[in-house]
């Protein structure tokens, strides 16, 4: 095996790819759709808020309460007590000129009527539990007082307790536990590792019939071994991905840097809930736009299971191009190929809740899913360092040997032209001289 | 200058036997032609030269080593309906096929623009593959086959897709290089053209060599057994001396035919009825056998027009 003639291959194949307009727009165009799916809700959010603020008239027929409530007017809940008849309320509501109106019964204040709130739309969830939980204060502060509790009492009634989580590490001590960020963190990369594998693999698969189709093929495999061509194309292609990626970590890197600034410019820190002169930083937490930090070995591990993920997957898409002259003609060979890598997305969630369940450590150990799986877990959990060896000394044993056997059908699939051959015909490929 | 040694060379692939214990050697200075019908066992034969595929049993020797990388680098392959890279520039890929055949960059560069133009190419440099008409490519995919300057040249039907004019071209060249000294294999289904460049035959049918030899030698072997006649007036006496079975008709039109004489017919008695039957003889001449005759008789009439039938599709 020549190293030099996989260099060249691998050379051509890279810069090839990277300077067509094809890979310049889609590496520019996809963080922009990144940017755009991931601000949507996070703008869609910002501008209900805006708009949800509501007025609601109170009728207050225990005549005790209407005071408490409109001191607890919040941010998006204002209320305005009201003595009029439930027909001009109701046609003051229908007029738009409050958003609805709620109706406390003089029953309330010995805790056996119900508060009532009506309106044309119905109201959403948030203010339900919202309406919700002012009135019960209100009503349980008014009558404890009435039953004489004590300004010590009260106070602990009014008293909210927030709840930390902490994490235990391994030696001493706790560090935060940070899990919804690190779920999402593992999530994320998980899914990253899928689409890469797929998306490479195919571009892989594509490669090597046009290859074939166009007849070049012949002619490579004069100058260099077909193992070699192989070699040369699935790293040039690699390649390519990883600078793909590296590319668009680097614009997330940047784009992080300049979001503060950015949302400076056009809020004011208070909009954001951000104390007043905040820095753009504290700006952009405030937002909501934030990354925890991802640990150092976890995004070497995800480099190690993604090189090698790809590197199986992509031979196994090689030997499938090889066998055929045109895409259409690959799908039913695709099958075996496909099925391994789908499969680890159907346990994610299973893994996400129960990281350390048997089924979670043994489906993360098992090479074809350990690329998507063990990272997931890496990153929502404390893996043993010995999980993490075992699933990628097999994941590096599983890829040679798939090489191999991909490298011996490519040989034979890429001069064989005409019927498309069954996959029995293809495994008796791997076995010719 | 090396010449080649294919040795009891036996290649299956799965229950088939594609080449089945072939030997013939090809010499520095001259021109191989490698004859037979579609699955006679030519390109399974051409691949373990090329060492693309290896011999079951047997062995290809190339100066004397067995063939192998080393031997690659040497050898230029130009298969038959070949393509290039569509999307990539000429010059871009010949230098990127010249450099996998062992030359360096600048080398390659060089080479690529001396052979573009040689062929009037240069102004295609930076064309892309898909840009060009067939007969372009072909002529790009010969400079691919060249640039290396190897010594050994194997060409399988090189001429398709070329109008005359290039024909001619790639013709001047291929018999430049073999001045050259170099060893050159030329796989075709053309007899014709065969018969106008091939010092040596190599004629093969179902996996087995079935003639072999110098041109003149196999020609001779096979006698003056033919006979070319142009006449005016009426041909029936050519039915009468097949339906007697003194000839079998090679070729035939209005004034012209071409026989083979049957075994213990005379050359006397065709041309007594020639002359007897016809108005005006302009031609009678007993010849040598053309090869496409020749191959009738070695491998039988189905094979044959197997043959014929694929070189019209090759040339349609």
């Amino acid at each position: 095996m020549s190293l030099s003639k996989i260099w060249l291959i691998l050379r051509s194949e890279f810069w090839r790819r990277v300077r067509s307009k094809a890979f310049v727009l889609a590496t520019l165009l996809v963080p922009f759709g990144a940017i755009l799916v991931l601000a949507a809700p996070a703008l869609f959010g910002y501008l209900a808020e805006q708009t949800d603020d509501r007025t609601v008239a109170v009728m207050d027929e225990t005549g005790r309460l209407a005071d408490s409530l409109v001191a607890a007017s919040g941010e998006r809940l204002t209320f305005r007590p009201v003595d009029l008849s439930t027909d001009s309320v109701r046609s003051a509501v229908r007029r738009g000129q409050y958003d609805g109106y709620l109706r406390l019964p003089a029953s309330l204040l010995d805790g056996t009527g119900e508060a009532t709130y009506y309106s044309m739309e119905g109201g959403g969830l948030s203010l339900r539990s919202d309406l919700d939980s002012r009135v019960n204060r209100v009503l349980r502060r008014h009558r404890l007082e009435t039953a004489g509790a004590s300004a010590d009492v009260l106070s602990i009634v009014d008293s909210d307790v927030a709840l930390a989580t902490r994490k235990l590490s391994e030696g001493s001590g706790t560090t935060d536990d940070s899990t919804l960020a690190y779920t999402a963190i593992g999530y994320v990369m998980a899914l990253v590792i899928y689409f890469a594998v797929f998306f490479y693999g195919q571009y892989v698969m594509q490669g090597v019939i046009e290859e074939k189709s166009s007849r070049v093929v012949e002619v490579i495999v004069s100058s260099v071994r077909p193992f070699e061509l192989l070699m040369g194309k699935v790293l040039g292609i690699g390649a390519m991905g990883l600078a793909q990626m590296v590319t668009w970590a680097a614009l997330a890197a940047g784009g992080m840097a300049v979001v503060g600034p950015v949302l400076a410019l056009f809020f004011a820190p208070s909009d954001l809930g951000a104390s007043p002169g905040a820095s753009p930083d504290a700006m952009r937490e405030a937002a909501g736009i934030s990354v925890p930090t991802i640990p150092l070995d976890l995004v070497v591990w995800f480099i190690l299971f993604f090189v090698g993920g790809f590197l199986l997957y992509a031979s196994l898409f090689a030997a499938v191009g090889s066998a055929v002259e045109q895409q259409q003609d690959a799908q039913n060979l695709l099958l075996p190929v496909m099925t391994p890598l789908i499969l680890p997305i159907l346990f994610l969630v299973f893994i996400i809740e129960s990281p350390n369940a048997t089924v979670s450590v043994v489906t993360s150990i098992i090479p074809f899913f350990s690329p998507i799986l063990m990272v997931l877990r890496m990153a929502i959990t404390t893996v043993p360092l010995w999980e993490i060896v075992t699933a990628f000394v097999l994941l590096v044993g599983t890829f040679v040997g798939m090489i191999w056997v991909a490298g011996r059908i490519y040989r034979v699939g890429i001069l064989s032209y005409g019927k498309t051959p069954s996959l029995r015909e293809i495994a008796r490929w791997a076995t010719y001289r | 200058m090396a010449h080649l040694e294919v040795s009891n060379v036996t290649k299956r692939y799965g229950d088939t036997v594609a080449v089945d214990d072939v030997s013939f050697d090809a010499e520095p200075g001259r021109i191989l032609g490698l004859l037979g019908p579609n699955g006679a066992g030519k390109t399974s034969t051409i691949r373990m030269i090329t060492y693309i595929a290896v011999p079951d049993a047997g062995a290809v020797h190339y100066d004397g080593r067995t063939v192998g990388p080393w031997s690659q680098q040497r050898m230029g392959y130009l298969p038959e309906k070949s393509g290039l890279y569509k999307r990539l520039g000429v010059k871009e890929q010949l230098v990127y096929l010249g450099t996998l055949k062992g030359l360096s960059q600048a080398r390659a560069a060089d080479r690529a623009d001396y052979w573009l133009d040689r062929f009037d190419a240069t102004d295609w440099a930076d064309m892309t593959t898909e840009e060009l008409s067939k007969g372009m490519q072909q002529k790009i995919q010969f400079i691919a086959t060249l640039l290396h300057d190897p010594s050994l040249l194997i060409f399988d039907e090189p001429f398709s897709g070329l109008d005359p004019i290039n024909a001619d071209l790639l013709r001047d060249i291929i018999l430049e290089l073999r001045r050259d000294d170099r060893t050159i294999l030329f796989a075709s289904h053309r007899m014709e053209q065969v018969e106008q460049l091939c010092d040596d035959i190599c004629l093969m049918a179902e996996g087995n060599v079935v003639l072999q030899g110098p041109l003149h030698d196999v020609k001779a072997q096979f006698g003056k057994n033919t006979l070319v006649l142009e006449f005016d007036g009426d041909d029936a006496f050519v039915d009468e001396l097949v339906a007697a079975g003194q000839v079998r008709v090679n070729t035939r039109s209005a004034h012209r035919a071409e026989l083979t004489l049957a075994d213990g017919t005379s050359a006397r008695q065709v041309l007594d009825r020639a002359l007897d039957c016809t108005d005006e003889l302009y031609r009678y001449e007993r010849v040598a056998p053309p090869l496409n005759e020749i191959f009738v008789e070695v491998v039988g009439e189905a094979e044959a027009r197997r043959m014929r039938e694929a070189a019209a599709a090759g040339a349609a």
